[in-house]
């Protein structure tokens, strides 16, 4: 009888893993029913032979276990009687705070370069550069209004070219040594009439994109512009001297108008080279052609877009939302939202898929809280808390990116976080 | 002929002389006793019993009867004839006699009537009776009485001379020594003498005496011989000789022949011929009507009055004897009233004594049981401390919660009398008397069918559900905001003297303005192609436009759109009295402002309104009298006084969203002017006590009201004149109120610190009533701060969102 029992409570179960280095036999294991996560972890680490042993987590059909095999099974109703192929792979390790560097104001803006350059926008108008060490390599002056946005163009070993967005409705374009403090306005982009909200440059580098809560997107190229335009009349004389007079001015190539309320959000299809997402207020994910200048797709959803980030592992759009959830968007797909994944408590200001993983994203929400995804889970893996757990003021978590294996992420409390993870591909 | 020989013969029997009568019964005794041992004889001894009531009869009724008899007795006679002729003589001889004799006494008198019939029951006996019986007729009664005395004295003295003598004992049958007494000897005319010894030996087979010389025993217990008999033809000889033995019969017990008498004779013959043995026995007698079948005129009983009906009852004077002696001794009470025992009293029952149903019947409300501190001896811990004692006395009689104090006494016979026993019990007979019970029908309602059907507010999303940021930066009071008509932008006011602008967004603050008095209102231009908006503080109105935040070109249309009108500065001051439109200083217009407007009336101002086109706008200055509202025109710098008197106080105005109307909130009213035609349009009654804020549905047609008496109206403008729905979900004064620019959503916010969001549809189609749902509550939104809560709400022009500012210093978004 007790045989027949344990037969009962045992299942058939096939572990494969895409990690190469993990590999375990291809034959079918009888493993008990009742294991957990760990149980099956201790089953790998036993079979490949580990003296120390690493986490994996279980994958059965592209969702993460995460209640016992047989709770899983009786979810799903899978019979106990067929092979059950598991995939598994390396547990994500917790991240690790890594370092904060200070601002003097609220960090609207942030990019990383290979974990080396982090490029931050803040709201006292300036755009600066940090290296790994917190040490920061430049300071860039010039903006009239809180900096909203930043992005790299290209990054030498000793120059970088990036671009910032504003408050002032222009774009400027930055040309920087990283050895000394010099750095230069290559251009500024005028054409908004509102506060430009975001900025993204095109894989080839050739052009950039730009959106404004005038709810328009404008579309610029990297070229240098010819001629320093001075518009008299827009400009008065004593801002014209204010500025460095030899800044040149550039127009936008195109202007597209389609959204009926502010633009948050826009970003180059890294694939696609022709695509254009960009997500509003008025609760619309725009898909846009930049050959033919138009409105492509509109995806429409319940509440308003604050940022969304695309992945070209995984070919998603990640969008965070005013009603408090991640969604996930299918660009390529009828289908208006292919997941939603609700655990913030507030608005999430920002997102960012991980450049490593076609699975894994982060999120940054008004209520402090920094949030990993696995889109195999429904439950957020990791919730970080940058301004620590008692983070009574609730400060506001602004912008947020994951540069390889370092998380940073900005906000009211004029810190930059850096967190490492280890990813898995 | 043959009754009258019958009656003859009876009266006979009946006549012979009052002498003999006597004679008479006495042979009657004698003959009876005689004959007792025959059977024969005791039937004939019965027959006059039987007889006697026809008889009786036949005296009295004689023709009636008669005619009956006739025809049976032919046999009868000719033996009674016979018998008469056998017997005596003597009774022939006087027949007059005894008819005379009868006829008299039948004349005479009925008194002696009974004594007749038993005279004719003996005189019956006796004229059957054969002539051997009349041996002693002879005889006196008085004779017979001498003769019985004699004997007496005779036995005496005999005895005595016995006695004298000897004493003679023989040993009696039983063993013992007897007595023997001397043998009676009759004397001389003993009537005795000539008798039989009586045989004694009663009714017993007599063969048993065969083999005996003797027969039986006498009276004194003397053998009695048998008698001598003849051989067989001494018989037949005897038998030759008699004539009469052919009707005699051996007497068993005297062994001797008995001639048998002619009655005897004639009732073998009769019993022989088949007929009854009595003669007299008439089976055919006429049916007596005692009660008779026939109705009668006057029915009187025949029958005698018995005499009980005459004489008093023996028993029933026993009975009231009794009765007397029963009162006499008290034992009945004469009089008294039989009084029913009241049953016993359940003392604990639980509910009154049930009465009989009847539907003005309302049983008076129970008294209060008492408690634990009511008794004599209380726990400890009912017992009042010093200090409660005090508190009580120095209470007002009237506000005591108990008009008592608990207190303790060792024993329940200390315990004092209760002093205000009367007082409360008048008071409960008072309350009794005077409260009107009345009997109430329950509603057998379902409250939730009473509830109308909404629809689930989870339906009728999007509206605020969750606070997302708040706004922090004011020291003070933050009174009023604005929000710009593009929704990025936010400006607000508050008591610390500062006006400050937000980005709504992100929560930062963009901007501050610090003016040196308390900023009352603020107001955003709803021109998006004017950049400014309007702040008033003391009786000041400036225009702002802030920089470098707005589109250059924006910002350059504004302020050439506002200050224009400077250039004919000299005819304002001509016409315009009320209001100086002044310009900025240098540092204030580094700052953004464009205009000041100084009122005249030097009040504070209150609160600004925007005309939908943003060149017009209204200032309200509450006290400044007629001066209250004025109308300001922005880009000619004019003003205007649209009211010469204002009636009450005015709590806020608003310009219709479409038409040129124009709504004056008072307290109590809503009066609405067109301004085209210059005339008041329509008054709203609110029925509030005092209106503290007001907004238009943007339709126009739908206005809601909020007050400080807590209630919100709404106001269809096309139904009525009276709030549609007056919703009181507040705890706390309103102020504010406001409703959403685009989508169907209204909301209230008040000093309780909560703000409730509505659904507040307004259909298209005139027949359909608005429909207004409560959907959320955003509970404690606000610290209340003295006594004030949320002080204004605002919605975003676009997005399902709603601002609100507090007491507490903060402002809120929430979405």
């Amino acid at each position: 009888m007790s045989e027949t029992t344990e037969e009962k409570s045992q299942i058939q179960v096939r572990f494969i893993t895409q990690q190469r280095e993990y590999t375990v036999t291809d034959s079918a294991i009888l493993v008990p029913t009742n294991l957990r996560r760990y149980g099956l972890s201790e089953i790998i680490n036993h079979l490949l032979g580990f003296e120390k042993p690493i986490p994996f987590d279980f994958i059965i059909n592209n969702q993460f276990l995460r209640t016992s095999l047989s709770e899983y099974l009786i979810k799903h109703e899978i019979s106990t009687e067929n092979i059950i192929t598991i995939e598994y792979v390396e547990s994500m390790l917790p991240p690790t705070p890594l370092s904060s560097f200070q601002h003097d104001d609220w960090i609207s803006s942030v990019k990383g370069h290979n974990q080396s350059l982090f490029l931050t926008g803040s709201y006292d108008n300036n755009v600066r550069v940090f290296n790994t060490s917190g040490e920061c390599l430049q300071t860039l002056v010039g903006h009239l209004a809180p900096i909203k946005s930043v992005s790299w163009v290209t990054v030498s070993d000793d120059s970088i070219v990036c671009l910032s967005s504003s408050q002032d409705r222009t774009i400027r374009a930055w040309q920087a040594s990283l050895v000394d403090k010099n750095y230069k306005t290559l251009y500024e982009c005028k054409g908004h009439t509102g506060s430009v909200e975001s900025v993204s440059v095109h894989p080839s580098c050739t052009e950039f994109a730009s959106a404004s809560w005038d709810s328009s997107i404008l579309l610029w190229s990297m070229d240098m512009p010819e001629e320093i335009e001075y518009d008299i009349l827009a400009i008065p004389s004593k801002k014209r001297r204010l500025n460095n007079s030899e800044i040149k001015i550039k127009k936008p190539i195109t202007t597209m108008h389609g959204h009926v309320g502010p633009v948050s959000s826009v970003i180059f299809d890294t694939k696609n080279h022709n695509k254009l997402y960009s997500g509003g207020w008025d609760h619309s994910l725009r898909i846009w052609d930049i050959e033919a200048r138009t409105n492509v797709d509109t995806k429409n959803c319940d509440k308003s877009v604050l940022d969304i980030a695309y992945s070209d592992k995984s070919g998603l759009i990640a969008s965070g939302h005013s009603d408090h959830i991640v969604r996930l968007w299918d660009p390529r797909s009828e289908a208006v939202v292919k997941l939603a994944f609700a655990s913030h408590k507030n608005w999430i200001s920002c997102i960012s898929w991980s450049p490593n993983s076609q699975f894994m994203l982060v999120s940054g929400s008004y209520d402090a809280s920094i949030k990993i995804w696995d889109i195999r889970s429904k439950t957020p893996l990791y919730t970080l808390n940058p301004g620590g757990k008692e983070n009574l003021d609730n400060k506001k978590i602004l912008c947020i990116d994951w540069d390889l294996d370092i998380i940073l992420s900005g906000g009211e409390d004029n810190k930059l976080y850096l967190h490492g993870s280890k990813t898995i591909t | 002929m043959v009754r009258q020989r019958r009656n003859g013969s009876n009266k006979q029997a009946s006549k012979s002389s009052p002498n003999t009568q006597q004679d008479v019964k006495k042979e009657s005794i004698l003959s009876s006793r005689k004959s007792s041992g025959s059977k024969g004889n005791t039937a004939l001894e019965k027959r006059p019993a039987k007889s006697q009531l026809p008889r009786e009869e036949e005296d009295s009724e004689e023709e009636i009867i008669l005619p009956n008899v006739d025809i049976d007795l032919p046999s009868d006679e000719e033996q009674e004839e016979e018998s008469e002729i056998l017997s005596t003589d003597e009774e022939i001889d006087h027949p007059d006699l005894s008819t005379e004799e009868e006829k008299e006494t039948t004349g005479d008198s009925t008194e002696s009537e009974e004594d007749l019939k038993t005279l004719n029951i003996a005189s019956d006996e006796e004229s059957e009776n054969d002539d051997g019986y009349i041996v002693g007729d002879s005889l006196d009664e008085d004779e017979l009485d001498d003769m019985e005395n004699m004997k007496l004295t005779d036995d005496n003295n005999n005895d005595s001379d016995q006695g004298k003598t000897q004493e003679q004992y023989i040993t009696g049958a039983n063993g013992y020594p007897r007595r023997l007494l001397p043998e009676i000897d009759p004397v001389y005319d003993s009537d005795s003498s000539t008798e039989n010894p009586t045989n004694t030996v009663g009714n017993i087979p007599m063969e048993w005496y065969d083999n005996f010389p003797h027969i039986g025993y006498d009276i004194d217990g003397k053998k009695i011989m048998k008698p001598a008999r003849g051989d067989e033809l001494d018989k037949f000889l005897e038998n030759m000789e008699d004539p009469d033995s052919w009707i005699s019969v051996k007497d068993v017990l005297s062994q001797e022949n008995v001639k048998l008498t002619d009655e005897e004779l004639n009732i073998i013959h009769r019993i022989q011929s088949g007929e009854f043995p009595d003669s007299n026995y008439d089976p055919y007698e006429p049916t007596i009507e005692w009660f008779t079948s026939k109705p009668e005129k006057m029915p009187v009983n025949s029958t005698a009055e018995p005499k009980r009906r005459f004489v008093p009852s023996k028993w029933e004077a026993k009975r009231i004897m009794k009765i007397v002696q029963a009162i006499r001794q008290g034992r009945i009470v004469p009089g008294r009233v039989q009084v029913q025992k009241p049953r016993y009293y359940d003392l604990w029952t639980d509910s009154d004594q049930p009465r009989e149903d009847h539907v003005m019947h309302i049983t008076a409300p129970k008294m209060k049981l008492p408690e634990h501190d009511e008794s004599y001896n209380p726990p400890e811990e009912y017992l009042p401390t010093e200090q409660e004692k005090e508190e009580w006395e120095n209470m007002d009689p009237d506000d005591r919660e108990k008009n008592y104090l608990p207190k303790k006494y060792s024993h329940l016979r200390e315990v004092p009398a209760y002093g205000r026993f009367i007082q409360e019990r008048f008071n409960r007979c008072l309350d009794l008397y005077l409260a009107p019970r009345v009997r109430r029908n329950k509603l057998n309602i379902d409250p939730d069918s009473l509830i109308p059907k909404l629809p689930n507010p989870k339906d009728l999303q999007p509206f605020p559900t969750s606070f997302t940021l708040s706004y922090n930066g004011h020291s003070g009071r933050v009174r009023k905001f604005s929000i710009d008509p593009t929704g990025l932008w936010m400006v607000s006011a508050s008591d610390d003297k500062t006006m400050k602008m937000w980005e709504i967004t992100t929560g930062r603050c963009v901007k501050t303005w610090e003016v040196k008095e308390t900023v009352y209102s603020v107001a955003w231009c709803p021109n998006k192609d004017v950049w400014a908006f309007a702040a008033s503080f003391l009786n000041n109105v400036v225009i702002v436009s802030p920089t470098k935040i707005s589109d250059e070109t924006i910002f350059d249309n504004t302020v050439q759109y506002i200050t224009s009108a400077f250039a004919n500065i000299g005819d304002n001051e001509k016409r315009d009295k009320l209001v100086e439109w002044l310009k900025p200083t240098e540092s204030q217009k580094s700052e953004g402002f464009l205009v000041i407007l100084q009122h005249k009336h030097n009040k504070t101002i209150k609160k600004i309104t925007w005309h939908r086109k943003g060149d017009y706008f209204s200032t309200i200055a509450s006290d400044a009298s007629n001066q209250s509202i004025l109308v300001h025109q922005l880009s000619k710098h004019q003003t205007q006084q649209p009211f010469r008197k204002t009636r009450g106080m005015v709590q806020d105005v608003m310009f219709h969203p479409i038409k040129p109307l124009f709504f004056v909130a008072t307290q109590r009213f809503v009066r609405v002017y067109n301004l085209m035609k210059q005339e008041l349009t329509k008054t709203l009654q609110s029925g509030v006590k005092w209106i503290s804020s007001l907004d238009i549905h943007p339709m126009g047609d739908n206005v809601i009201i909020g007050s400080y008496d807590k209630r919100l109206c709404w106001f269809d403008l096309d139904l009525s004149s009276k709030p549609y729905r007056t919703l009181r979900f507040h705890t706390k004064a309103i102020r504010s109120v406001a409703f959403h620019k685009r989508l169907p959503i209204f909301a209230s916010c008040s000093d309780d610190g909560n703000i409730h969001i509505f659904h507040g549809m307004v259909y298209n189609d005139l027949m359909q009533n608005p429909l207004i749902v409560p959907v959320k509550i955003m509970r404690e939104s606000h610290q209340i701060v003295e006594n004030l809560g949320v002080l204004h709400c605002e919605f975003h022009p676009v997005q399902p969102w709603i601002i609100s500012s507090g007491a507490d210093h903060s402002i809120k978004l929430w979405t």
